[in-house]
């Protein structure tokens, strides 16, 4: 209970407190068209205690409580003066006057450990640059009537440098005062050189600061989240030592990166020319090029880009690119493998889901099932598949769904009489097919036939496997010769163990692109479709040269999103394996070579490889914004 | 699609005046793709059920047999796995983790909101020199991926920030050590940064829609932006707030790297995506409990999402497909 009070407590504070600042900054800058003195106090009081709130979280000032509320009130007083008074003279004054009051505070309160010894010459010259500094800022931005403040200012910056930052300290108390009280009255004098604003002006301030309010907050958050973090990522991926003492390296961090055997190794390349998955693509492709040749030339065009042909090539391309991952190992093949499964699965996936739903009967039930592992956290979806691949030891029955299905299969085709009644059920399956295939051919219809076709001759193959050398998990025993269970160790065994994970994130990703597809799809003008039909275009043909064509910025967008976010993946490799047997990504690697390792440098080198590999997309969504926004 | 090809053997059959058996098999067989659409849903369900199921079944059962046998386990279905995952004196300590986890999410779902939809606000309706550049530049950094920013978000939020002055060689504390690492604030203030990219631009490109007339004769009664602001905006964009408000919720709430990074091993302020991954990463003894660990963290996101489905749908598509 008293936890709950806790968390309930944190949770009104924080979310009241930053609602209280936003509509008090406000509220407060409401006030310079009607009370301009009061507001000007309010801010003279509020820069005051930011300004004494540094040297007391910088251990500057001694009993630093008393001191910030003196310092308030002086704030405070000097803003309100300032906001009355309309005379230059007395502007000065006041301003310099305060400024005077408050250097003498910090000068008497300040600690031993910050007294400065002034060094007379160091003084003069940082003044004598100071105040030249502000008079070319004067003469740079076009000499108006501001060389005084101008100046004052320089001078002020000179007199910190010279007398505060390049000094020793260990000085006396009358030295802290005079430094302090000279700055103060410096930079007290700059702001009382300020005009009195009229009513106009007044009206404009309140007017101008609102961009400030309610940017503000936002891009200070942005920047010390993401912009500054990423810079001195960049700065410490040159850097080299434990968290406290780094020192400068140059390149030594990434040269080690990519030297190492584990994060890119083309050691097993060669092996891609004895893998069946390549011949087989090399096959798939030419087969492709074929049939998009063949049937381009029948529709008058050089290539035709239709469900024949593209799932050729895909499937081509898919293959291709498990041999090459198979055989290229390390981390960033890794990472690249992760890109390429899930952009090919999920895309394809979503658009034939988002497809085949639309208008159908119960389009949103469909919908929603395939979208829900969206919700789920990595961390359970993690959860969930470890229950699916779990393996058991053969002599045990097995509890996970895909180790169970592939004993059984492989029992099945140890059995004649299963043997038997799977090839007549398959068999049976086939005929109608080859009876689709055969309409297919005399409708004219080549996607409908060439799929048909495709599927008998898998199924074919599978009476094959199951007559003659037998599939499924089962093998024969070496000390008894009996036929014993022979489970897949999926999380276990590399480098296939990277796929089963990828196929968790196709799972949840499939439905991020089907949502994205179906509103796209639903987008396609209604005319252009019904166009299409009366011209006598099939359904197919719609689908290929009409709605296709309009979603393709469409396929861009959700691929970009997917490889940014694939990038990145780390939740399911650590709870699925940790990085062990041969499944580290990037993210992971990152994370432990900066917090189980501490080594910063090298961990700094591996998140500005994820960056780099980014970049591209930025560069892809900034162009398109222009295009959008700049015209 | 499917309801045109069922319109078109319909009619073949209305000319012919019957339904020879080849036209019924072919028809029956166009109609596999709609059947590979319900397989799918089976599929991609299964996974889900499944943990459901196993869930509610003893240490024992669990490693007996598969979920489709829970029926005929004698004491299906039980609770004692929830009972044993979500109390400290007898299990992993769920609970409490559970409420870290309501603490993080809901916050580090209002502030964002808030921040993000003064910004957008900003960006679409006060004119200022550099908007357009700010914008982007802003936005942009939506593909920045947070490992970039880890180890100096978590060195700030440990030591503070200083900064070394060159040539004279002083530090100044800038942002103090408040000992921030290892506390929920530490969370807070990092899901914040990093979904502000995403956030402004979802809130944006609804703001920026809304008609121009209303700013206009709001500007004519003499209302100023924040009253615009307050009154106007905020109202009419309850749809987008709600829809990057679930997203947010559901990102937070399942958020695994932000919350290891920062709060890492102090065991009080743990949400429980990190409890129930640090079960995992046992292999062992406690592994039963991990279907009613990981049950408990995705029912919230499992209801949040049924109820409110919609909005989440619109959150996701928002700005993808018209962008």
């Amino acid at each position: 209970m008293n936890r709950l009070t806790v968390t309930v407590l944190g949770i009104v504070a924080a979310v009241g407190g930053s609602g209280i600042v936003f509509v008090g900054i406000n509220k407060l800058f409401d006030l310079t068209e009607s009370r301009y003195a009061q507001f000007n106090g309010i801010v003279g009081g509020l820069v005051s205690a930011g300004l004494f709130g540094l040297l007391w979280g910088n251990r500057i000032i001694e009993s630093p409580e008393i001191a910030t509320l003196i310092a308030i009130a002086i704030g405070g007083a000097t803003g309100y003066a300032l906001g009355v008074l309309e005379a230059p003279d007395r502007r000065l004054v006041a301003g310099a006057g305060g400024g005077v009051a408050l250097g003498l505070l910090a000068g008497l309160f300040a600690q031993d450990s910050v007294m400065p010894s002034i060094d007379p010459v160091a003084t003069v010259v940082g003044v004598v640059i100071g105040a030249g500094l502000g008079l070319a800022v004067w003469a740079v931005a076009g000499r108006g009537d501001n060389m005084v403040p101008r100046l004052l200012a320089g001078t002020a910056f000179g007199w910190l440098f010279g007398a505060w930052l390049a000094a020793d300290f260990d000085g006396s108390r009358a030295e802290v005062i005079i430094a302090a009280v000279v700055l103060g009255g410096l930079v007290g004098a700059v702001v009382g050189t300020r005009r009195h604003p009229n009513q106009v002006e007044r009206a404009q301030i309140a007017v101008a600061s609102r961009k400030f309010i309610f940017l503000t907050p936002a891009l200070v958050f942005v920047s010390a989240a993401l912009v500054i973090p990423l810079m001195r990522t960049i700065w410490l991926g040159f850097l080299t030592g434990n968290p406290r003492d780094l020192r400068w390296t140059g390149l030594t961090n990434y040269t080690e990166l990519f030297s190492d055997a584990g994060i890119i190794d083309f050691s097993g390349f060669g092996d891609i020319f004895t893998s069946r998955m390549f011949w087989g693509a090399i096959l798939l492709i030419v087969a492709g090029v074929f049939v998009g040749r063949f049937v381009g030339r029948s529709l008058g065009t050089s290539f035709s880009l239709d469900a024949g042909s593209l799932s050729l090539l895909g499937g081509g391309a898919t293959l291709f690119g498990f041999a090459l991952f198979t055989t290229v190992r390390g981390t960033i093949a890794n990472n690249l493998w992760w890109i390429f499964s899930v952009i090919i699965f999920a895309v394809s996936l979503g658009l034939a889901v988002a497809v085949l739903a639309d208008r159908s009967k119960g389009e949103n039930i469909a919908k929603s099932f395939i979208f829900l592992p969206m919700a789920i956290s990595f961390v359970g979806a993690g959860v969930i598949w470890r229950l699916i691949y779990v393996a058991r030891p053969p002599g045990d029955p097995q509890t996970g769904v895909f180790n169970t299905l592939w004993v059984e299969i492989g029992k099945a085709s140890n059995s004649g009489t299963a043997q038997i009644v799977i090839s007549i059920i398959l068999g049976l399956i086939i005929l109608p097919l080859l009876y689709l295939a055969w309409r297919g051919w005399q409708a004219g219809s080549n996607p409908l036939m060439a799929g048909s076709l495709l599927v008998s001759a898998l199924l074919g193959y599978l009476i094959y496997r199951f007559v003659g050398p037998g599939i499924g998990g089962f093998k024969t025993s070496e000390v008894t010769g009996e036929i014993i269970a022979d489970p897949v160790l999926f999380i276990q065994t590399g480098p296939w163990n990277n796929f089963w994970m990828m196929l968790v994130f196709i799972w949840i990703y499939t439905g991020f692109a089907m949502v994205i597809f179906s509103a796209a799809i639903k987008a396609v003008s209604e005319d252009l479709l019904e166009a299409a039909r009366i011209d006598g275009a099939t359904e197919s043909q719609t689908f290929w040269r009409v709605t296709v064509p309009q979603i393709f910025p469409t396929i861009g967008v959700v691929t970009t999103t997917l490889i940014v976010t694939v990038l990145k993946v780390f939740d399911i490799p650590k709870v699925m394996t940790n990085g062990n047997f041969d499944t580290q990504v990037l993210a992971n690697e990152m994370w432990e070579r900066a917090f189980t390792q501490l080594n910063f440098g090298l961990g700094s080198a591996v998140a500005v490889v994820l960056f780099i590999g980014v970049l591209p997309v930025m560069y892809l969504n900034i162009r398109r914004m222009q295009k959008e926004r700049l015209g | 699609m499917t309801a045109t090809t069922e319109r078109t053997t319909a009619g073949i059959s209305a000319l012919t005046g019957r339904r020879p058996l080849g036209n019924r098999i072919y028809g029956w067989l166009r109609s596999i793709p709609t059947w590979f659409l319900w397989i799918l849903v089976i599929v991609w369900t299964v996974p889900t059920f499944s943990l459901f199921v196993n869930s509610f079944r003893t240490r024992d059962s669990q490693r007996a047999s598969g979920f489709w046998n829970a029926l005929s386990d004698g004491d299906f279905p039980t609770l004692d796995n929830y009972r044993e995952v979500l109390f400290p004196d007898v299990g992993a300590g769920l609970g409490n983790a559970l409420l870290n986890s309501v603490a993080i999410a809901v916050v580090a779902t209002i502030i964002p909101i808030a921040i993000a939809a003064f910004a957008a606000y900003a960006f679409a309706w006060i004119d200022f020199k550099g908007r357009e550049w700010l914008f982007i530049a802003t936005v942009a950094l939506l593909a920045v991926p947070t490992q970039v920013a880890l180890i100096p978000l978590l060195s700030a939020y440990s030591n503070g920030v200083a900064l070394t002055l060159p040539i004279v060689d002083r530090t100044i504390q800038l942002f103090p050590d408040l000992d921030l690492s290892g506390q929920i604030p530490s969370v807070w203030l990092t899901h914040t940064g990093f979904a502000l990219p995403f956030a402004i631009f979802l809130l944006h490109n609804y703001i920026a829609g809304l008609p121009k007339d209303l700013f206009e004769s709001a500007a004519l009664d003499g209302a100023d932006h924040f009253k615009v602001f307050w009154r106007l905006v905020l109202p009419l964009s309850v749809p987008v707030l709600a829809a990057f408000a679930i997203f947010q919720f559901l990102w937070t709430w399942n958020d695994y790297l932000i919350a290891l990074t920062m709060i890492g091993g102090n065991r009080e302020a743990l949400p429980a995506t990190i409890v129930v991954a640090s079960l995992a990463g046992e292999f062992g003894a406690r592994e039963h409990l991990l279907t009613a660990g990981a049950f408990v963290i995705t029912i919230m996101p499992l209801v949040v999402f049924f109820a409110l489905q919609r909005f989440f749908v619109r959150g996701i598509t928002a700005g993808s497909v018209k962008g």
